[in-house]
């Protein structure tokens, strides 16, 4: 079906959020909404059968936390190249070496990661802290760089990154998320997105701008079908398929002086802040402008560079 | 259309250009298009009177020059020098970037393409013209994607003449297939430099105040064919503000040299096609602005992107005909409810620019840049610090083999060479600071 000598090298971005993990045990309706433990199994079984698809596809498993972003597999410190699993111990039930390093890797680096945030969790507030999804990115960006670098010649690398996000978006990422969005337009990876509560409009734009899935699981307990139908599948092998549809997405920009959502809008020239009526100054960049032309006067002649001399 | 006719002059737009009772065609209800009109007339009666201009006397020993720069090193290899040539230059683009400086975002560019027998040379591999259409290709696909709400013209000179192969506009896919078309010609005769910025003048006086304008040659030939003073035409160009870089394919050239230091330009001759490359990406940057350039309030269009519905037809695909443009999705002007493919785009109903939001965003890079790494000795830190310290890059997780690292001096984190420039050139969000809870990258 696809080509010999193209690999794909799946990174997975799974958000970790302690708080909002545990908001859902504490809620106690564990029969409609996904555990962690659970989400992870999902997970595990979804990396698994994506290694399976072809001996040389490729893995590797960022969690996002609110403190920092981390990479699970491939592990930093073993001297293991891309794509290169180490060569480890085999593991006592027969399984498959490939399989169990990743989870292996998985299960202990989480388990790690959520302990060591439990020693200084201090709930001060009701609300949920910011998962780091734009770092998250940003490291998965420069990974997938570095192995499109390392890729032997004749061989070709495809990448996609999966996004499977729990917290709500913060607008302060903003910048730096839509800075990966365009950095991963730029370089051809697809961002898929896996929503397991609100909806997000960073992700929403994220995947229509680099030509990946969102989809806001219905039912986050059956978690695993919807990654094996929707998200195991390559994307040229996607246009096969018949997909949940993405919705309309809403370009429209927030205006810097009230945050309100705006059809047609002012733009300053100097430095592209939006607003939603005329302004004298510009707020961000202290730019004054000079009256907007009345809209009844003709094509007005009053331009200033008409100095040129007579010749 | 209404024809044009000249009205008394009397001074009914309070102009401050002009003195009270004088008269001048600024007086003139359309100014401009007399102004255009006498321009015109006065162009085409001095072409003929060929006071040409011949810089061959001048350019006795060019080639020189150009040998000079080329210096073989110790071991007759060219490739290095190149090299680190190249790499200095990637490195100066990104260190000029730095700092809060106010850009021209909606940028007017001609591209004047030398299109002279000079052209048509084989030291640029296959020739220099071909050479050049490749690089424009990529250039202008790279310059809407930094600058996405600017536009390109492209201007074609051979035969002592220029000509205006497209009018400025905003759509990359239009002037790369004009460029190809009008590429397979051949080429001719002698370039005007002259002529080529005079037609690039008339097409960019009529640019809002507020907009950057420029023109960027890129010129083959070491002579210029020109009707009357060319100094006379710098001068046009600083007073309408334009800014005029040439990037030159031969040998130094004193003329372009004074033009371009003139209208505040830049002026480059090519060692080779890498090079060329490099000096070519810097002009994807917006320049920083001239003190003088008007700022405005521009009002825009944020169209919705709708997927389901009735099909219809797009605006964008009107002139293809066929069905090409019938699809139920688009984005529709807030204004008009006109249905577009693609944007950014003038909306050809109602003329309200259309941009999105994530179009907007990716200017957002020049205005907040990201600071510049450090290049860090890792030994030192070995030294300084007690903690084992980190020995791969924070990015890509790749193990340090080299001596030098660049660290942040936001987060102090550290990352290898490759992540440096990546994050700079593509990323502008460092992974070190948006992994701190009030990092905003
Ligand atoms: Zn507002
Ligand atoms: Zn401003
Ligand atoms: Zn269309
Ligand atoms: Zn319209
Ligand atoms: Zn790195
Ligand atoms: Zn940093």
């Amino acid at each position: 079906m696809a080509d010999e000598n193209i690999s794909n090298l799946l990174v997975v971005i799974l958000d970790a959020n302690p708080v909002w993990w545990g908001r859902i045990v504490s809620e106690g309706n564990q029969q409609q909404q996904i555990s962690l433990t659970h989400c992870v199994d999902s997970l595990m079984v979804f990396c698994n059968a994506h290694l399976m698809m072809k001996h040389d596809n490729c893995l590797s498993f960022i969690v996002s936390h609110t403190s920092t972003s981390k990479f699970v597999f491939p592990q930093e410190d073993s001297a293991s190249g891309v794509g290169e699993n180490g060569q480890k111990d085999l593991p006592s039930d027969g399984k498959y070496e490939g399989f169990a390093d990743v989870n292996d890797a998985i299960i202990t680096e989480l388990k790690n990661l959520l302990s060591a945030e439990d020693s200084k969790a201090d709930d001060h507030s009701s609300e949920v802290p910011p998962t780091l999804l734009a770092s998250a990115l940003t490291m998965a960006l420069c990974y997938i760089h570095r192995a499109e670098r390392e890729c032997p010649v004749g061989q070709k690398l495809k990448s996609r990154i999966l996004v499977l996000k729990a917290a709500p978006d913060v607008s302060t990422q903003y910048m730096p998320i839509m800075n990966c969005i365009f950095a991963a337009q730029k370089s051809n990876t697809v961002i898929d997105a896996c929503v397991l509560d609100e909806h997000s409009g960073f992700l929403q734009q994220a995947a229509d701008i680099t030509g990946g899935m969102y989809l806001k699981v219905p039912q986050t307990l059956a978690l695993l079908q919807y990654l094996l139908w929707v998200f195991l599948p390559e994307p040229p092998v996607r246009e096969q398929l018949i997909l949940p549809s993405s919705m309309h997405i809403d370009y429209r920009a927030a205006c810097f002086c009230h945050r309100r959502l705006v059809d047609i809008g002012f733009v300053c020239s100097v430095c592209l802040s939006i607003y939603c009526q005329f302004l004298p100054l510009c707020l961000t960049c202290q730019t004054r402008f000079k009256l907007p032309a009345l809209p009844l006067a003709r094509p007005k002649k009053k331009k200033k560079e008409n100095t040129a001399p007579g010749k | 259309m209404e024809p044009f006719t000249p009205v008394l002059p009397t001074k009914i737009y309070n102009d401050s250009n002009v003195p009270p009772g004088t008269f001048s065609v600024l007086n003139l209800p359309n100014a401009n298009i007399s102004l255009a009109q006498i321009e015109v007339a006065m162009m085409l009666e001095t072409y003929h009177y060929d006071t040409l201009f011949d810089y061959h006397g001048k350019l006795s020993n060019l080639q020189h020059l150009k040998q000079e720069v080329i210096q073989e090193d110790a071991e007759g290899s060219l490739q290095t020098v190149v090299d680190e040539f190249s790499h200095r230059t990637k490195r100066r683009r990104l260190m000029g970037r730095s700092g809060n400086i106010r850009l021209g975002m909606m940028r007017h560019l001609f591209v004047v393409v030398d299109m002279s027998r000079a052209m048509e040379e084989a030291d640029l591999k296959p020739s220099r013209l071909a050479c050049s259409v490749k690089l424009l290709e990529n250039f202008i696909t790279e310059y809407f994607d930094q600058n996405p709400i600017s536009q390109i013209g492209l201007i074609v000179t051979k035969n002592k003449r220029a000509e205006k192969l497209t009018e400025l506009s905003g759509n990359p896919q239009l002037h790369i297939s004009t460029l190809q078309k009008a590429a397979s010609k051949q080429c001719q005769g002698e370039p005007s430099l002259q002529n080529a910025m005079d037609t690039a003048v008339q097409s960019l006086r009529h640019m809002p105040g507020h907009a950057s304008r420029e023109i960027l040659i890129l010129f083959g030939s070491l002579t210029s064919c020109d009707p009357g003073d060319i100094l006379e035409t710098v001068q046009t160009l600083q007073q309408q503000n334009i800014r005029c870089s040439i990037i030159g394919l031969a040998a130094e050239v004193r003329i372009c040299k004074t033009l371009c230091s003139e209208t505040q330009g830049s002026y480059g001759v090519i060692l080779d096609e890498r090079h060329y490359r490099e000096l070519l990406m810097q002009h994807v940057t917006p320049p920083v602005a001239k003190a003088d350039t008007e700022a405005a309030l521009i009002r825009m269009g944020f169209p919705q992107h709708l997927s389901s519905g009735p099909p219809s037809l797009c605006m964008c695909h009107l002139d293809s005909g066929g069905v090409k443009g019938l699809s139920t999705s688009g984005y529709f002007c807030p204004q008009c409810k006109s249905k577009y493919c693609d944007l950014p785009v003038e909306c050809k109903v109602c003329g309200l620019t259309l941009v999105s939001a994530p179009h907007l965003a990716r200017s957002y890079q020049h205005l907040f840049p990201l600071t510049q790494f450090t290049e860090t000795d890792l030994s030192t830190i070995e030294d300084g610090h007690s903690i084992r310290p980190q020995n791969h890059c924070f990015a890509c997780q790749v193990v340090f083999t080299e001596q030098m690292a660049y660290s942040c001096s936001q987060c102090g984190q550290l990352f290898c060479m490759d992540c440096d420039i990546f994050i700079h050139d593509s990323l502008h969000s460092c992974p070190g600071c948006t992994a701190s809870p009030q990092g905003e990258g």
